[in-house]
């Protein structure tokens, strides 16, 4: 079994628990101020990262690529956010919005020189079939959500 | 682009999954030089300018409901380690298998959803899942 799997379902694990709060989280406050809340969820972890580190030790490309990053996940949350926010129906653009990986596979394989062989391309293709069934939800799932 | 063409909605739906697509490109090639950690505190910081501009539009008015906001932060901590977990796969792995692999977290929400919040799966979503179980096994190998 290869390394990353551990990690990457370790991801998947916790992942998943943040999506069955947001259920539950934006029946109490509105979506925006979950956005903000959750971020300074993300700041209380920071001191904890800074242990054994100096920042001197970076070069301002690391720097800028790891900020950056930052900035693109957080702009894909808000252009869902404003896309939900503009009339588009949860049932389309979740599941839309889910084949985002699809990008990431597109950019290493150009840039990074990823390959990938006939089954690994055959399960890529598969985990996005997977995430926009998985988040294809019915009339009485979304009303079950508003009473929780 | 013309909105004629493309309604708002939809444009902004392919803005974010083109956003998180750079994301985990982003996340990859950042990991490749820097440590977990490290990837993961300019994540962070990098997050906080959008986190700052939807704040000013409420004009500070975020704390509500105790409940709410205890989630959410639970919801941010969670997420961050969810995202040191990634860097770490990403620093040893390829992203086209990781990206796809740690999509697939929706599995553990609808999961969860049924046992917790009593949600009924429809019988796409069971389809979804198990899609899920055999591509996680067929990205591992």
């Amino acid at each position: 079994m290869t390394g990353w799997l551990w990690l990457a379902l370790i991801a998947v694990v916790l992942w998943g628990v943040v999506g069955l709060l947001q259920k539950v989280t934006t029946n109490h406050i509105s979506a925006d101020a979950v956005l903000i809340w959750d971020r300074i969820g993300y700041v209380v972890v920071l001191p904890f990262l800074l242990i054994g580190f100096r920042l001197s030790q970076l070069g301002t490309r690391d720097i800028v690529i790891g900020t950056l990053d930052g900035v693109a996940n957080s702009l894909g949350a808000l252009c869902l956010y404003k896309s939900l926010q503009s009339g588009a129906q949860a049932s389309i653009a979740v599941p839309l919005t889910a084949l985002y990986p699809l990008i990431t596979v597109v950019l290493a394989v150009a840039f990074l020189g990823e390959r990938l062989d006939r089954l690994h391309w055959f399960g890529v293709i598969l985990a996005l079939v997977a995430s926009v069934l998985m988040s294809i939800e019915s009339p009485h799932q979304s009303q079950a959500q508003a009473e929780a | 682009m013309s909105t004629n063409l493309l309604p708002k909605w939809l444009l902004y739906a392919i803005l974010a999954l083109l956003w998180w697509g750079v994301f985990g490109f982003l996340g990859k090639v950042g990991s490749d030089r820097i440590s977990p950690s490290q990837m993961q505190f300019f994540f962070t910081i990098g997050m906080l300018p959008v986190a700052f501009a939807c704040a000013c539009r409420l004009k500070f008015k975020i704390a509500s409901n105790k409940r709410g906001v205890s989630y959410s932060l639970l919801m941010g901590i969670l997420a961050a380690l969810g995202s040191l977990a990634f860097f770490a796969a990403l620093k040893i792995g390829r992203a086209s298998l990781i990206a796809p692999a740690t999509s697939l977290y929706p599995a553990l929400t609808v999961a969860l959803a049924v046992l917790f919040l009593r949600e009924r799966l429809n019988k796409v979503q069971i389809l979804g899942l198990f899609a899920a179980l055999a591509s996680i096994v067929i990205l591992s190998q």
